[in-house]
């Protein structure tokens, strides 16, 4: 079971996606504390050597899964960054951490099972000591894990296995006396309430609180050991980066060689385009320059010739390197728009009238002013350019220059038979 | 419920007023910290933009034929070749319509366009003012006739009128662009003998450029022409005089004359434009000759260039890219010293900068160990980007070619997908080019693509943009043949025949040794034989009655062996009787296969008369066959006697 599981550690830290890694990762610290501590209580109780030894392997295969816990995460994060995941992979990793997940449930309901074999064999008063450790190692756990999630979770479970669980519990009695740890006040009340339950209630109360004390120095003593401790762990993990970088290659070269469809290349590409990416921080095209001109520059007017025949033959290269047919009815309406062709959008009843536009729209109604002087003022001529000016008035067709040539060529014409008009006496 | 209503309503409008009003105030603070932000009271839209946002609703349909053959449903091509004389054709009528225009203006002077379209109306091609003045000449100029503004100057100098510098320079301009001689007439119609069949791989001599040219050879740059000899008579040339000259020589391969000529430049105490220098160094290459003194004097033009503050411009950084082709393996490490130079000007490489990236790197039929990394570079600079024409050598052709080289689908599929981006599909270029294009990337997906993905691509492409050569379809039926899916031949057979290649008689061969290879199942078997009879059909009547294609014996074993598998024994029996008529021999092993077949179904006429075919043909076969005959079938004492009779034929023979 040991290997198995191990196994199972591997091919996680090998090529782990967890999609939902924070919250497994949750359950399986939950699990794991009483596991871990469990022998640490059962040992000097003399708990049966089957069920003891089964806790250690299980404990220690654990404390080492944490110890590859840093290398998960790089591995995840990497993979995440590739941001194609192998499925098949994924199934893989899903299935071993189903098989840990099981192992460990099944371990853990074991787990009372073998304490209720120990009670049974023992006295009371050892088997109530015993839940209070368990008890005080879900409150340590806890209070650990919430105000940080620092490596110091795993260091605390590191070291466990490495500390025999016989010396944790004569540190315990050691630092019993020293008695300067301060206890939650929730705690020392669920102990009096405890204790009341027994027959000698004081003694009892007396006793789990010396108990709870103790339990609280352990991680004290663990936190001292600390600093050294992460300078290992650093070092782990850093040894772990790095064998990672290789042997997540490996599985998708192979992956690469069973598909057949060839997105064994894409993922391929997808990796080591990664690794380019790191390597083209320096892309050629970003490579030094001859640093013959001088960036901000200013050109010289003199250059500026305008126009020239070579410019003109150039764009009309340019055209005639490039595809100019129309790929639908609107690209070649505009295509006619540029030739000048179609009616302009937005369509514009004026369009093609950019002269008038300056014109104010009376110059083209009241013409009375054009009939002046030149013109009788009461007559039937009068009354014939009356009329004129009216139909002028409305033609749209004319500009206003035209309108007063048209005029002027009535005053003219009038002019010009001044004397037959005479003569009709008009 | 009314007076709920309006009171509801008013409510509303109240609430709506004080939102307004913040709006507003907003809006006041807003101008208020940021002066520089205004609001136009009217947006001008361009003519184009309401069309533009209407072609953008527009794609493609793979199942239409290209927009322009779409007038005429009966017209629409089918072949390439019919694409090609559609094209063409309507080309030529285009420019048709236009040389009578312009020939015959008097007859087009209507005009009926309200407001005036000037682009319908003739041009003038004729010389309207006579006399000898210099707005005479600025007309000639305009006109690019180069002989007649010669003339007319040679008659101003004379006259003793002063020319404008201006003016002069224009002539120069004129002179040195065409080369001293008339430009030929544009409007007769080009007769373009394109051969889309066979692509072959050069490296991007294109047929336009190479026609270009051999113009350009024949019409070389003459010692002491009129540029040379009005340019000497100019007083104080300036600038834009020594620019036109320098261009001129140049573009007409005076490399050495255009140096010397630049020394003058500097001796006058002039500056060059931007325009010389590129010229300059388009004919660096051309004046040395190692590789390491052209590369010293491109640089030595550049840093001119600087010294005299001329702004180098795209068409800078593309002329010293196409010179450091030349320059073997010093242009591999100044290549991208030289783009960042013009990156850090502001410069942004265009498509054509790329090309001659890839030139400069991927030498024509060398190969290429490990450099699919400079591809795949130019490719991540490039994807994504829409470019705009700015160079006659902008085109994406050329970066596909690399593909095919490399073999790399992944950036094949990359340079089609930038074809997609923006206005990029205008750098595909003409027909030619496009359909290079596209005979590039589908030979790349028959090689490399399974052929479910490069079936998807054939039907989108084929044939609304493209039609396949013969070749293209023989490495289709590779695709095929390699992936196992040869149910599909008839499916392609009926394709090959729209597309009019079922008159290539290797095309059809391959078809006909594919189907025949192996044994299928009896519903692919059933159309295999179809298809047969139908290839058959193209055997007998070719196009326009002529028979095009000859039989071969494996062509002809082929379809029988097709035929056979089929249970089609009839249809074989007639296409065995062609050996003879088209003296073919058949092997053995057909004659085997079809007895085997006739004995299946137990005619004996036909088994005697397959001996006696076989016979005919002297098969040292024939006696074992009559062997099998007489011992596996039921004979009539007739029968017997014509066997006995060839055996004894055969016997005497041997």
């Amino acid at each position: 079971m040991y290997r198995r599981l191990l196994i199972n550690i591997y091919q996680v830290r090998n090529g782990l996606i967890h999609t939902r890694l924070p919250s497994t990762k949750c359950k399986e610290r939950e699990s794991f504390a009483p596991v871990i501590w469990a022998p640490c209580t059962a040992r000097p109780l003399g708990t049966s050597s089957i069920s003891f030894s089964e806790n250690k392997e299980s404990s220690t295969s654990l404390s080492e899964d944490k110890e590859k816990r840093p290398e998960e995460n790089e591995a995840k994060e990497e993979v995440n960054t590739d941001g194609q995941k192998s499925t098949e992979m994924n199934e893989c990793t899903e299935i071993s951490n189903a098989t840990l997940a099981s192992q460990l449930e099944t371990e853990t309901v074991d787990k009372p099972e073998d304490s209720k074999q120990v009670e049974k064999t023992k006295s009371g008063k050892e088997s109530l000591l015993e839940l209070l450790g368990a008890m005080k190692v879900e409150v340590t756990t806890v209070r650990k894990i919430r105000p940080s999630k620092t490596p110091r979770i795993s260091v605390s479970a590191d070291q466990e296995p490495m500390e025999s669980a016989h010396s944790m519990f004569q540190h315990a009695t050691a630092e019993g006396s020293q008695q300067h740890g301060t206890l939650n006040p929730a705690l020392v009340a669920a102990v009096s309430a405890a204790a009341s339950t027994l027959p000698n209630r004081h003694q009892a109360e007396s006793e789990l609180l010396k108990q709870l004390r103790k339990h609280e120095a352990v991680p004290d003593t663990q936190r001292r050991a600390d600093g050294q401790n992460i300078g290992h762990i650093i070092a782990d993990m850093k040894v772990g980066r790095r064998t990672n970088g290789r042997s997540n290659a490996r599985p998708t070269s192979q992956i690469r060689f069973d598909d057949d469809d060839g997105k064994g290349y894409t993922q391929d590409r997808g990796i080591t385009g990664e690794l380019d990416a790191v390597r083209r921080r320096k892309s050629p095209f970003t490579s030094k320059r001859l640093n013959i001109f001088t960036a901000g520059m200013e050109q010289d007017t003199l250059s500026d010739l305008g126009l020239t025949l070579w410019d003109i033959d150039l764009a009309n290269q340019i055209v005639q390197a490039t595809n100019q047919t129309p790929r639908n009815g609107f690209e070649e309406m505009i295509q006619w728009t540029k030739d000048g062709k179609l009616w302009q959008y937005p369509i514009n009843n004026e369009a093609g009238l950019e002269e008038e536009a300056s014109v104010p729209f009376h110059e083209h109604v009241f013409l009375e002013k054009h009939l002046d002087e030149s013109f009788p003022r009461q007559g039937p001529v009068r009354h014939f350019m009356e009329l004129v000016i009216t139909g002028l008035a409305k033609n749209h067709q004319l500009t206003v220059q035209q309108k007063k040539e048209h005029i002027d060529w009535f005053r003219d014409y009038f002019r010009q038979k001044d004397d037959v008009l005479k003569e009709a006496e008009a | 419920m009314a007076s709920s209503c309006s009171q509801a309503l008013r409510r509303h409008v109240c609430k709506s007023c004080t939102i307004l009003q913040m709006h507003v105030s907003f809006f006041f603070i807003f101008i208020f910290f940021s002066e520089e932000i205004v609001i136009p009271k009217k947006k001008t839209w361009s003519k184009e933009a309401v069309l533009q946002a209407l072609a953008s609703t527009v794609s493609r349909d793979p199942t239409a034929s290209d927009y322009r053959l779409q007038d005429d449903p009966y017209l629409t091509p089918k072949t390439s070749s019919e694409f090609k004389l559609f094209s063409l054709s309507q080309e030529s009528g285009k420019n048709a319509a236009k040389y009578f225009i312009n020939t015959y203006p008097k007859y087009f002077q209507k005009d009926y366009a309200q407001p005036h379209i000037p682009c319908l109306m003739p041009e003038t091609l004729e010389a309207q003012i006579e006399e000898v003045s210099e707005a005479a000449l600025i007309e000639r100029i305009h006109m690019r006739k180069v002989e007649a503004a010669v003339d007319l100057y040679d008659q101003l100098q004379q006259a003793g009128t002063p020319v404008s510098l201006d003016v002069t320079n224009q002539l120069l301009d004129l002179i040195c662009f065409y080369g001293d001689s008339d430009p030929a007439q544009e409007n007769v119609p080009k007769q373009r003998s394109e051969e889309t069949e066979d692509v072959q791989d050069e490296p991007q001599t294109k047929k336009g450029r190479a026609s270009k040219a051999s113009d350009q050879l024949k019409a070389a740059w003459k010692e002491n022409n009129n540029a040379e000899r009005i340019f000497a008579l100019l007083s104080e040339p300036n600038t834009h005089s020594y620019s036109a000259l320098i261009r001129g020589m140049v573009k007409y391969c005076a490399y050495s004359k255009a140096f010397s000529t630049y020394t003058d430049l500097l001796n006058n105490r002039l500056k060059a434009d931007v325009n010389t220098f590129n010229a300059l160094i388009t004919a660096a290459p051309e004046v040395k000759e190692k590789y390491n003194e052209k590369w010293e004097l491109i640089v030595d033009l550049l840093k001119e260039m600087a010294e005299q503050k001329v702004k180098p411009n795209l068409l800078t950084l593309n002329a010293v890219l196409k010179a450091l082709r030349h320059c073997g393996t010093l242009g591999k490490s100044q290549a991208f010293p030289v783009i960042s130079e013009m990156k850090a000007l502001s410069i942004d490489p265009s498509l054509a900068s790329y090309n001659h990236l890839l030139n400069i790197f991927y030498k024509p039929g060398a190969p290429f160990l490990g450099q699919t990394g400079i591809l795949q570079e130019v490719m991540n600079e490039v994807s994504g980007k829409s470019f705009t024409p700015q160079d006659p050598d902008d085109g994406i052709c050329l970066l596909l070619q690399r593909c095919l080289l490399t073999k790399d689908i992944e950036q094949a599929y990359r340079v089609h997908e930038l074809l997609g981006v923006g206005e990029n599909w205008r750098l595909l270029g003409k027909d030619l080019q496009q359909n290079i294009y596209y005979a590039r990337f589908f030979s790349l997906l028959c090689m490399m693509e399974n052929i479910d993905v490069m079936l998807k691509w054939y039907r989108d492409l084929v044939p609304s943009v493209y039609y396949p050569s013969s070749n293209i379809m023989r490495d289709l039926l590779q695709a095929l043949d390699t992936d196992n899916r040869l149910d599909l031949i008839p499916q392609i057979w009926k394709d090959i025949k729209q597309l009019g290649h079922a008159n290539r008689q290797k095309l059809v061969e391959d078809l006909l040794t594919l189907m025949a290879r192996e044994k299928q199942n009896q519903e692919v078997q059933e159309s295999f034989a179809e298809c047969a009879l139908d290839i058959k059909k193209m055997y007998d009547t070719g196009d326009r009655g002529k028979v095009i294609m000859s039989w071969t014996a494996t062509s002809l074993s082929d379809i029988i062996s097709v035929l056979l598998a089929a249970q089609r024994r009839q249809d074989a029996w007639e296409i065995l009787k062609l050996f003879k008529t088209h003296n073919r021999v058949p092997s053995e092993e057909l004659l085997n296969k079809f007895l085997m077949c006739i004995m299946e179904s137990g005619e004996v006429n036909h088994a005697v008369e397959l001996v006696q075919i076989s016979a005919g043909f002297c098969l040292p076969e024939t006696p074992k066959l009559i062997q099998r005959v007489q011992q596996e079938f039921q004979l009539s004492e007739q029968q017997k006697n014509i066997l006995s009779d060839l055996e004894i034929q055969t016997f005497n023979s041997d």
